[in-house]
């Protein structure tokens, strides 16, 4: 199983090539209709993120007298320019966001490698105590109660950023694929001749090892990313402070009052008289747009090394 | 067997390592904590205090609390810092900050939101009794004593009430734009079915306008004063037997509860009213035509000046004093603060000091607003970085006035509080301690069929009777049945 | 004890190792654990802190959990929990692996690889964002499916109220977010079957459909086999942001959209009982803790190189 996957490791770009060559005998109906349901559920699945493109670009009063058109009668950028206008309460939680993916993601990649890495190795006494301290993790946990008293009571981590970005960095899951992508496409030959060489257990980590497992690395780095990006929940338990309040959790505020964004903006040429006319419900979905485009953006990147990883994550030791 | 026991040495290694780990953490807090209380006690370093209160969090907040701890240290060598939690998050939020220990000194609470009395026995709040004897003389000559005697729970302070109006009273208010416009007569109007043709005018002519406004939490009004705010147990206002009663069950919530369900669907209520947080929205933007809001006098002067459109009202209901008018506002002092006297020195002086009181209110002169007389201020452009609710922060009568208040306007208040009518259940105060399991799964019964029900926008021949079922299985009986002794326990002392 | 040390002294880089990951257990995972105890007493705020409130907390025995199964709710949020799960994991299963042969079999390649980057879409996007864009479905005067409804001269419906139709809606929400990602699992397991099995069953003339069924189901399902366990492992366990965020926490749908997470969640907003909210928490871990333990017993058996532990 293990063998099967790494050593294939397919790649999304190749999958047409071969199909065209093995699987030529389907027929041109059979093609058709295949092509259509293919068609149809992708197209149902981007199709409301384009309805919600669509919704933010509607004029305000043309959405309140007609609904959410797809072709709506009047079309309007008011709500664009209501949340640049407001737009350092929108660049804040971007601020936010970036700062804890890219935070957390490095350090969940740091603790994570190393850890994995150390329950790799047959020279280690202790692996089999770590393996089961990790694994213990996996099986049997706290819950929500007493994590959030542990984070907010005892390493009063309430209203930083470190509660955004620690209780998301281990994952004792990610340690177990990493240790499998370890053993499986590290040799053990390397390691033991450069240990002859007299390098050490550092040296060979960073020399030898972590060069031989960036694909690894890149998808649990990418799970992470991903994690971290979309995670509103740890916010919701412990961000009161605005100003450090993600992107996810600026959206679920604002669903109750897009007043929300008005409050954090500096801005102060939102005079009250302003106020009257914001594009509320376009505006809403403006954000959701906004925040949204970057994933639109890496996700084609994403998608490859998602592949790639998959194989790996689907496979234990 | 060796190769185990030497395993297990190592797991205690370890833990004893991490142990240390966490010792040391724990260590150096506790030095950091007692450094900042001896401090306190002989020398001027300035004790910090911690304050919760309810509201949108304002941008200026830390900025005019920078003042105001200029103010205070001089005073009384305290300095300040404002933590402030939207009105849709406050109870939750502060429930779980007082549960997990969060430090704070002082907090908002009342019958509504975090409720004053169920947290008083949970113990959130410090019994003040000798803290107010010793400290808060000046202060319990300026405030009603009804407001310091209506908010003792099981004959002991846990809070300092705000002085303010003391009876509380439903009004309709009305977006008055509108009102012109459509020329209608609001003058009428009073019972809930009293304004079904207003809002059909609205409704037809109108179709950006929200007719009726109201969020998750709207109630109808029904005569009747309720035992714990927001649970469907009260006691009927011209009560002679003083019965406790499921609201559910009544015939004046029944019909109020059809009404409103006729209204929803007519399209007067917003169609997600049952799960929209707030009608901010709404106000800012002026699409809508009247809500329920309860009042105090002068109040359309208020309401206009913060939405910027005028705004008027009529009663919805008489001037009743009840435990949720009299506890609708006070400050506690949180049982795990660290410097008890100095927040009760300061609670007395933001009762009775009007420079403390109304920077706290306005913010900075001349930055938030300024003078036009020696009562009178105006709010300038920047005052919608601090914009706080008056009503949560202490003593009123001692604030400056708005530009077209009268100069009587504290009179006028005293006269609104002298003329209230007591609720039957005034100052009986509910200790559910007996039935707490009841009252957690009646609360979990509560929220998933209160808001649908009481906006409209479920069919109460279908709904209320299962809500009914569902709150008699959670024990609600149970509770109503202890209640009742208790009630009845209280009359008797009190001979009613 | 002095080969104890001269031990760890000989291990002691890897030990620095493990060191960073291994405090993060034990204060994001042990402590926790050990924090599980107020399940059985009455938890009160002690001033001298978080260890002093969890000691001199009252123990009130099985107290809490009376609580959780007195009333019908401990049946609702296990029922839904479950139910749920075993709705996702079943029909995700058998659409996943549908999509994934489809994909196998399509002529042309820029097409394919559009549909799966569509496909994938969903699976990237926060469940804040999927409330949104159920929601401008979904809202009662705006939505679009009420004005399709109105086209055919149906009445609205109230999708925010009415319980009947949620445990569909979330259904689809759910797979519409996960079966994009899953079949691309299996779709890479697919393009790694070896090439010459297909040009054998070819040449001794089988159909599309008999090699699909002889060849590519078979060489999938240990995949299938341990996905599907590892999700029967976490069968306890909701999604929560899909209950909690899709619904818009409406109290009339709790009925249909409770489930144990955010009934947790509920009991710490709403109540402030700890204790009660840990119970809950409690019960979860436990049975949770047994079915991974018996769904990783009978990977084992099936797959010894595939299990967990």
């Amino acid at each position: 199983m293990a063998e099967m996957a790494t050593s294939n490791n397919p790649n999304v770009q190749d999958v047409p090539r071969r199909k065209a060559r093995d699987f030529h005998n389907v027929t041109a109906g059979w093609n058709f209709v295949l092509h259509l349901i293919a068609a149809v559920f992708s197209f149902i699945c981007v199709f409301p993120f384009l309805f919600v493109v669509i919704i933010s670009f509607t004029d305000e009063k043309t959405l309140a007298t007609d609904g959410y058109r797809i072709f709506p009668a009047k079309w309007s950028f008011e709500a664009y320019r209501f949340v640049f206008q407001t737009g350092d309460a929108l660049l804040r939680s971007y601020g936010v966001t970036i700062l804890v993916t890219v935070m957390g993601t490095i350090i969940s990649l740091v603790l994570i490698s190393l850890y994995a890495y150390a329950i790799s190795r047959s020279s280690f006494r202790y692996r089999r105590f770590f393996s089961v301290f990790a694994i213990i993790t996996m099986l049997f946990n706290g819950g929500m109660i007493p994590t959030y008293m542990v984070v907010s009571q005892l390493l009063h981590m309430k209203d930083t950023i470190w509660a955004l970005v620690l209780p998301l960095a281990m994952n004792a899951f990610y340690i177990m694929i990493l240790r499998t992508f370890y053993s499986t496409s590290v040799p053990e030959a390397i390691i033991e001749s450069a240990r002859i060489d007299g390098a050490g257990d550092f040296y060979i980590f960073l020399r030898i090892v972590l060069p031989l497992s960036l694909p690894g690395l890149a998808t649990i780095g990418l799970f992470s990313t991903l994690g971290y990006w979309n995670d509103w929940f740890n916010a919701l338990l412990y961000i009161d402070n605005p100003n450090l309040v993600p992107l996810q959790s600026m959206l679920m505020r604002i669903e109750n009052s897009i007043q929300f964004l008005q409050q954090n903006s500096q801005n102060s040429s939102l005079s009250m008289q302003a106020l009257s006319s914001i594009p509320q419900d376009t505006s809403r979905m403006a954000m959701v747009v906004l925040a949204t485009l970057p994933i639109i953006f890496a996700y084609p990147f994403f998608q490859r090394y998602f592949v790639q990883g998959l194989t790996v994550g689907a496979v234990k030791e | 067997m060796r190769k185990s026991k030497k395993r297990l040495s190592v797991a205690l290694a370890m833990l004893t390592a991490l142990t240390f780990v966490l010792s040391a953490c724990g260590g150096s807090n506790a030095n950091s904590n007692s450094a900042a209380g001896s401090s306190n006690g002989s020398s001027d370093k300035p004790v910090n205090l911690i304050w919760y209160t309810i509201g949108t969090p304002q941008k200026d907040v830390d900025k005019v609390m920078a003042e105001v701890s200029k103010y205070t240290q001089e005073k009384i060598g305290v300095t300040v810092t404002m933590k402030m939690i939207d009105w849709g998050d406050y109870t939750q939020k502060m429930q779980v900050n007082v549960a997990s220990g969060e430090p704070m000194d002082i907090m908002f609470t009342s019958a509504g939101g975090f409720d004053y009395v169920t947290n008083a026995r949970k113990g959130a709040f410090l019994q003040l009794d000798d803290l107010l004897n010793q400290y808060g003389q000046d202060l319990k000559n300026a405030i009603d004593p009804a407001f310091l005697e209506g908010s003792k729970v099981d004959g002991h302070n846990y809070g300092i009430p705000a002085n303010k109006e003391l009876p509380q009273q439903e009004v309709w208010r009305f977006n008055k734009n509108l009102v012109d416009k459509y020329n209608l007569d609001t003058t009428n109007v009073r019972s809930l079915e009293s304004i079904e043709p207003l809002l059909k005018t609205i409704k037809e002519n109108e179709p950006n306008v929200t007719p009726f406004a109201m969020d998750k939490n709207y109630v109808p009004y029904v005569p009747y004063d309720y035992i714990i705010q927001n649970l469907p147990m009260a006691v009927k206002l011209d009560t002679t037997d003083y019965k406790i009663v499921d609201i559910l069950e009544t015939p004046e919530m029944q019909a109020a509860l059809t009404t409103m369900h006729k209204y929803y669907q007519a399209g007067y209520v917003a169609p997600e009213a049952a799960t929209t947080g707030s009608t901010s929205d709404l106000m800012t933007s002026g699409n809508w035509f009247m809500d329920r809001a309860q009042t105090q006098p002068l109040a359309d002067n208020l309401w206009s000046a913060s939405y910027g459109y005028p705004v008027v009202s009529t009663p919805a209901s008489d001037a009743i004093i009840t435990n949720t008018s009299v506890q609708g506002s006070i400050m506690a002092i949180s049982a795990n603060s660290e410097h008890p006297e100095k927040a009760m020195q300061f609670l007395n002086l933001l009762n009775t000091d009007p420079v403390l009181r109304n920077m706290v209110d306005s913010g900075i002169e001349g930055t938030h607003y300024k003078k036009i007389d020696d009562t009178h201020i105006e709010n300038l452009a920047e005052s919608k970085n601090y914009d706080m609710p008056s009503y949560s922060l202490g003593n009123n009568m001692l604030l400056y006035l708005n530009p077209n208040d009268p100069d009587d306007k504290w009179d006028q208040f005293k006269k609104f509080n002298a003329e209230g009518k007591d609720s039957p259940i005034l100052s009986f105060n509910f200790d559910s301690t007996k039935v707490a399991t009841e009252m957690a799964a009646v609360q979990n019964v509560k929220e998933q069929f209160w808001a649908s029900l009481m906006t409209g926008t479920v069919d109460p021949e279908e709904y209320l009777p299962k809500a009914i079922q569902k709150f008699k299985e959670a024990g609600l009986d149970k509770i109503i049945a202890e209640a009742q002794t208790q009630l009845d326990a209280w009359r008797a002392s009190n001979s009613k | 004890m002095a080969s104890f040390f001269k031990n760890i002294l000989k291990n002691k880089v890897m030990l620095l190792m493990v060191l960073p990951g291994a405090i993060w257990f034990f204060f994001f995972s042990y402590l926790p654990l050990v924090g599980t105890i107020v399940a059985f007493k009455q938890y009160r705020f002690n001033r001298e802190g978080f260890w002093a409130s969890i000691v001199k907390s009252e123990w009130v025995g099985w107290q809490n959990f009376k609580f959780l199964f007195s009333g019908t709710d401990a049946w609702v949020i296990t029922r839904n929990t479950l139910l749920y799960n075993i709705a996702f994991i079943f029909i995700g299963l058998v659409l996943s692996v549908a999509m994934a042969i489809l994909l196998s079999q399509l002529v042309g390649k820029t097409m394919a690889k559009i549909y799966q980057t569509g496909m994938f879409l969903p699976y990237f996007l926060s469940w804040v964002i999927v409330g949104y864009f159920a929601f401008s479905f979904l809202s009662m005067d705006r939505g679009m499916l009420n004005q399709i409804l109105g086209w055919f001269g149906m009445e609205k419906v109230q999708w925010y109220s009415d319980p009947k139709y949620w445990p569909y809606i979330l259904i689809f929400v759910s797979l519409w977010k996960s079966i994009g990602y899953n079949s691309v699992v299996y779709l890479a397991s697919i393009l790694g079957i070896d090439k010459s099995l297909y040009e054998a069953a070819m040449i001794d003339g089988a159909s599309k459909w008999q090699q699909i069924r002889s060849i590519t189901i078979p060489m999938l399902s240990p995949i299938i086999i341990i996905m599907t366990l590892l999700a029967v492992g976490r069968i306890f366990y909701a999604d929560f942001g899909l209950f909690y965020q899709v619904p818009r926490d409406s109290g009339t749908l709790y009925s249909v959209t409770n489930v144990i997470d955010t009934y947790v969640y509920r009991g710490l907003k709403t109540t402030g009982e700890i204790g009660m909210s840990t119970a809950a928490g409690l019960y979860q871990s436990v049975v949770g803790f047994v079915l991974v333990i018996v769904s990783n017993y009978i990977v084992r058996r099936l797959d010894k190189e595939s299990a967990l532990f």
